[in-house]
């Protein structure tokens, strides 16, 4: 066994893993942007704070749905009020670096506690990340750089001890906090590996062809014109289970690194154009900037140095706006800091609730009286409580196209104009649920009069039926249809024309 | 004693987050516990081929209907331009949104309240333009309605039916007539409710968004 593969090494290598000392930038970076993206969030619901979160409103506990009544207490309206407006101060705060471990300890319990109380609008997967982000970051000292916290004791001590630099220099940690992070999102990546690996229909590209055609996020148009071109699904099905997988063994160092965060980056900008999600890239993007490392910052800090030695203003600029920012905040120590810091807390706390108060987002105070209720037409809703009916022919299918290749399954081209002899591939797409069904897939000419008549079998399992056709020279040039029928109906047709080689 | 600590820190938090892992990826336990929801990470497990939609309709006592969703306030919107009570797949808190509106506005006694699920194939969330390249034939959407759950006056559950989707796969079943003669004859003489039923997604909300 060589030495490099031995316990110790392997020890000693552990032990580096988690408790090499660092400036920690990269969990600096990631507490500036990762409360800044839950204050996006957290701030309109303050608006909502009284309905969603208290027993004035209409509470939507998660624990409810597994079984767990009363897991939690509710609370008043008054103090989810005043309990909301404390989370959007100290999420603030942690951005900030403002008493920066208790501004994250309470942010990751008022965050995860009221998240609980409401699983309809407010818990989703991307709370579940950030509240582990927020409880890593509290573990760590990223509050030590680039923050009011650092300011304030790096001026403390330049007015006490000024003869001693190397004070004045950032300190070291262990790198442990970060490593946890990074693993984290690694972990994550890898349950949703799991997930796609649990949904035959994730590799066959229907799962994801009908969540682009999903109204339920914000707008995604480019998602549903990429819905005709599922072939390029199952290409983007493979790699993105491939990169989830070897995201946390990969992206530790060098060119990988840049590899699979770049990776990241195109796959989360992917959910914002193609679903129309926001927040959830916005919070993994957050939590990318713990792969940045202290050299990273050295580096750059080096090329600004460069730059502003080259005469750059921009550089010089940014500089004397981080100085001017320094200068207001007011003279202190660290305790009056903390002193400053419970009373801002108090009074915006209160002043939140008092505040809420006279907005009454409910309007329970309203000069008009209580709300009225908007009446609905017998004629729209009756129908709408009778028996469900069974669903249309035209419903089960989800479309019928004509090409001449297919890759993973489905259609990869789309054409309409054959040659004698060129194979022709005609797939139907169904929509589930559907019962055991006869699919015929006929082919007439231009005047209607069948030619071919082709059928086959889709049972309640089938997504897709396809059928290949070639088409002889015993066939005249000239146009044709192929036309799908199910349960005794015409559904669709789609026209081709037949040319000669 | 401080880096012992730390090694604890380390030991318990990985332990946890593979503990999730290992339950996701064997599919055991995972909704054992609400907590089990921040560390097995099934985004976008469920799909469907119909986009649906909650309707929470009172009805009075002389007749009348009435919208309970959105309340009259407006309701919060949260990931785009629904509602909130549109996120609510299995109906579990339509009774206590619907009370709330009740509790906040002017209205004749409630004798029933309806919740009603709309659906409709999700090809017909294609803009227009982009219809017309795929589909020869014209867009005609068609809504289902199916009432999931009818609540009392006080918002507790007197009846309530399976979910839109597995209603019409059990419709489809129900077509295969020695499966439907079996069903039929396997039917108890009374009604326990004492079992529950055991799908992937179980109890667990899926997430609709993300």
């Amino acid at each position: 066994m060589s030495d490099q593969h031995s316990p110790e090494v392997k020890q000693h290598s552990l032990t580096e893993f988690f408790f090499a000392q660092e400036v920690p930038y990269g969990m600096a970076v990631v507490r500036m942007l990762l409360p800044a993206v839950l204050l996006l969030v957290m701030v309109p619901r303050w608006f909502h704070a009284r309905e969603l979160f208290s027993l004035d409103g209409a509470t939507a506990p998660l624990a409810d749905n597994y079984g767990y009544f009363d897991f939690l207490p509710v609370p008043s309206g008054p103090m989810a009020v005043a309990l909301a407006t404390l989370l959007v101060l100290t999420l603030l705060t942690s951005s900030l670096g403002w008493c920066t471990r208790l501004s994250l300890c309470v942010s990751l319990v008022l965050y995860t506690y009221l998240n609980l109380l409401d699983c309809l609008s407010t818990l989703t997967k991307y709370s579940a990340i950030a509240a582990h982000g927020l409880l890593i970051l509290s573990l760590s000292n990223c509050g030590s750089v680039w923050s009011i916290d650092g300011f304030i004791k790096r001026r403390s001590l330049r007015r006490s001890r000024s003869e001693e630099p190397d004070l004045l220099k950032p300190q070291c940690y262990a790198v442990w906090p970060r490593r946890l992070m990074q693993l984290m999102i690694g972990i994550v990546y890898l349950g949703a590996a799991f997930t796609k690996m649990h949904t035959p229909a994730f590799f066959s590209s229907d799962q994801m062809l009908h969540w682009l055609l999903t109204n339920v996020n914000n707008s995604n148009p480019v998602g549903e014109y990429l819905s005709y071109y599922p072939a390029t699904l199952v290409v983007s099905a493979y790699v993105t289970i491939l990169w989830e997988v070897l995201f946390v063994f990969l992206a530790w160092r060098g060119w990988n690194r840049i590899f699979m965060i770049g990776l990241g980056v195109a796959f989360h900008l992917g959910t914002t154009f193609l679903l129309g999600l926001y927040i959830f890239p916005l919070v993994c993007f957050a939590i990318y900037a713990s792969f940045i490392y202290e050299e990273d910052i050295q580096r750059f800090t080096a090329f600004c140095k460069r730059v502003e030695e080259r005469g750059s203003r921009l550089v010089s600029k940014l500089r004397a706006i981080g100085q001017s920012i320094g200068h207001t905040i007011p003279e202190a120590t660290p305790r009056q800091g903390s002193l400053a810091f419970v009373a801002v807390a108090l009074l915006a706390t209160f002043g939140g609730v008092g505040v809420e108060y006279q907005l009454d987002p409910m309007g329970t105070r309203r000069a008009e009286g209580a709300w009225p209720l908007k009446e609905l037409d017998p004629a729209t809703v009756v129908p709408m409580l009778q028996r469900s009916e069974r669903i249309r022919e035209t419903d089960k299918y989800l479309s019928f196209n004509i090409g001449s290749d297919m890759l993973g399954g489905v259609l990869m081209d789309r054409k309409d104009v054959f040659h004698h002899g060129e194979p022709i591939v005609a797939q139907c797409t169904l929509n589930p649920p559907h019962e055991d069904m006869w699919i015929e897939c006929n082919l007439h000419d231009g005047d209607g009069r069948i030619l071919d008549r082709v059928g086959q079998v889709a049972d309640r399992t089938m997504l897709r039926v396809s059928y290949a056709f070639v088409l002889r020279e015993s066939l005249l040039p000239g146009q044709y249809f192929l036309v799908i029928r199910s349960g005794g109906q015409e559904i669709t047709r789609r026209p081709l024309t037949l040319i000669s080689r | 004693m401080k880096r012992l600590l730390a090694v604890g820190t380390i030991f318990a938090y990985l332990g946890v987050l593979v503990a999730g892992l290992g339950s996701h990826a064997l599919n055991y336990k995972t909704n054992a516990h609400p907590t089990m929801y921040f560390i097995v990470w099934d985004m976008f497990c469920g799909w469907s081929a119909y986009e649906d939609r909650t309707h929470i309709i009172g009805q009075g006592e002389s007749g009348r209907y009435y919208d309970l969703a959105p309340a009259p306030w407006g309701d919060y919107r949260p990931f785009g331009d629904i509602e909130r009570h549109h996120y609510d797949p299995f109906a579990t808190h339509a009774g206590n949104l619907a009370m709330n509106t009740l509790r906040y506005s002017d209205h004749e006694p409630i004798q029933q309240i309806f919740v009603v699920q709309e659906a409709w194939a999700k090809k017909f969330n294609l803009p227009d333009e982009l219809w017309v390249e795929r589909y020869p034939e014209s867009k005609e959407p068609h809504s289902y309605f199916h009432v999931r759950k009818i609540l009392g006056p006080n918002g507790t559950t007197q009846t309530a039916n399976l979910a839109w989707s597995d209603h019409q796969a059990k419709l489809c079943l129900s077509d295969n007539p020695r499966l439907a003669a079996d069903s039929n004859r396997g039917k108890p003489f009374l009604e326990m409710q004492s079992q529950v039923q055991v799908s992937d997604t179980g109890s667990r909300p899926t997430s609709h968004s993300q």
